[in-house]
């Protein structure tokens, strides 16, 4: 017996495990909530900038060409933030108890494109604690930049803050939750076609016809409860009534 | 007391075409009558088995309805339970089931004090009897075609409650000695192996296949079947 599918079939499939794919679905979406709001800790994201600028601006035309030698020298100063000249100083400053690998973790140092301002983003459980690697990083940093290069260029832009209502970056709920329902869907889509294939009973008439090859000489519904069915009529409209 | 409501009450949901004969389910019987006269024009159909793969797909209550459907067009119909492993004819009609077809066929009784009329008109029922030791050897015997024979020449139609093919031969027995096999495939339980299997069984026991009936069918909302044509009951 050929097996094929029609577009039907599967739409009809689909119907048929509706539930069980919305049951699945809003468990995924739940779990995902759940999780992400009670379980996960909640990662806080605090940013300094720094400006790198050369002080000797005597020429109008040579502004230009600093600015060049600017952007190039914020790609070597990204190196040296992350570097464990600084972070050791930084934590000996704040004594928090970590190592300069896991400060590096969290430290993340990007520049604006085609501009001399460097963003020394920092995430950590503690909003507080996030603040104050953020501006003893950028503290340090203009300190030693003197002695490692033996220029004065770098200056603190805006300096990390700690909201009242810090909100956290990570994790995302909504983001989460999203997700979520997009896996627990796709399990639904996938369970409701697995227990239609492993399902090996008859079903319709065409099985009939297909499987047996014997003419179908008719259908019969299921014989309902007369009497239940009657008794529910006569108590729903004697409520309607009272 | 509760016990023999529960008992009525399921025999009233079993005899439908009897007990509401405008429901759409009585009208979906009505249908499978017209199918099975019309399956074969040529060969007038006088015996027939109802029976399916496995246990408690619906035989007996389709062969009961059948018989009542055929009797409402105004054939007199016979309905044997031939199943004489768990006869149940007897309870869907609300009688005895001290004498029977293995009283027959084992000579204690006359067919005329065997065969009883019910409730409804032109039906008569002989119900199983006393559960024998022998089934098989019982319905494969001569004096069951003998029977057969006779009952013709009384009645228009009969119909045999056979057991599930599959199960035991008693089925194959019976519907080597009648005229044509209605299958019946419950829908969503009965394996389509099985089905096939029994579909073979019958072959083999050199018998005319009907045709099937798809019993325990949920029909669409939407379909044009599901409401009864004519008057909402």
């Amino acid at each position: 017996m050929e097996e094929t599918i029609s577009l039907q079939d599967l739409f009809k499939t689909l119907k048929k495990r509706l539930g069980l794919i919305a049951l699945l679905t809003i468990l995924a979406i739940t779990i995902a909530g759940v999780v992400s709001y009670l379980f996960l800790t909640p990662i806080y994201e605090t940013s300094t900038q720094i400006l790198v600028n050369q002080e000797k601006t005597d020429a109008a035309q040579m502004i230009n060409q600093n600015i060049q030698a600017d952007l190039q020298l914020i790609n070597t100063y990204s190196v040296i933030i992350k570097s464990p000249a600084i972070l050791d100083q930084v934590e000996e400053q704040l004594n928090l108890g970590l190592t300069v690998d896991q400060l590096n973790e969290k430290i993340t140092v990007a520049t604006a494109e085609n501009s001399q301002v460097v963003n020394v983003t920092v995430q950590d459980p503690d909003p507080q604690v996030a603040v104050d690697i953020a501006n003893m990083t950028a503290n340090v940093f203009q300190e030693e930049i003197k002695e490692l290069m033996s220029v004065d260029n770098v200056s603190i832009l805006s300096p990390a803050v700690l909201n009242d209502n810090p909100a956290p970056v990570a994790p995302n709920p909504m983001m989460n939750m999203a997700i979520a329902g997009v896996i627990g869907l796709m399990l639904g889509v996938g369970l409701a076609f697995l227990i239609d294939y492993l399902d090996t009973t008859m079903k319709t008439d065409q099985d009939i016809e297909d499987i047996l090859g014997i003419p179908l000489l008719g259908v019969i519904s299921p014989i309902q409860e007369k009497a239940e069915l009657t008794e529910k009529v006569a108590t729903s409209s004697r409520r309607r009534a009272g | 007391m509760a016990r023999q409501k529960k008992v009525l009450q399921q025999t009233a949901r079993k005899l439908i075409t009897f007990t509401t004969p405008k429901s759409y389910v009585a009208e979906q019987f009505r249908t499978l009558r017209t199918n099975i006269t019309f399956s074969s024009p040529d060969a007038d159909i006088r015996t027939m088995v109802v029976t399916s793969a496995a246990p408690s797909e619906g035989k007996s209550t389709t062969s009961a309805n059948l018989a009542v459907v055929f009797a409402q067009e105004g054939k007199r119909v016979l309905l044997v339970d031939g199943d004489m492993r768990k006869p149940t004819t007897h309870h869907t009609f609300h009688m005895g089931n001290t004498i029977g077809l293995s009283s027959i066929l084992t000579r204690q009784a006359a067919p005329e004090d065997a065969i009883r009329p019910t409730a409804v008109e032109r039906l008569d029922l002989l119900t199983c009897g006393a559960i024998p030791p022998n089934p098989a050897e019982l319905l494969a015997s001569k004096s069951m075609d003998l029977l057969i024979k006779q009952l013709k020449e009384k009645y228009d139609l009969i119909i045999f409650d056979a057991p599930p093919v599959l199960s035991v031969t008693d089925g194959q027995i019976i519907a080597n000695k009648c005229d044509g096999v209605v299958l019946v495939i419950n829908s969503g339980s009965t394996e389509k192996e099985m089905a096939l299997k029994a579909k073979e069984a019958i072959t083999a026991s050199n018998s005319k296949i009907i045709g099937a009936v798809l019993n325990n069918y949920e029909l669409a909302k939407d379909s044009h079947y599901y409401q009864y044509y004519g008057s909402s009951e």
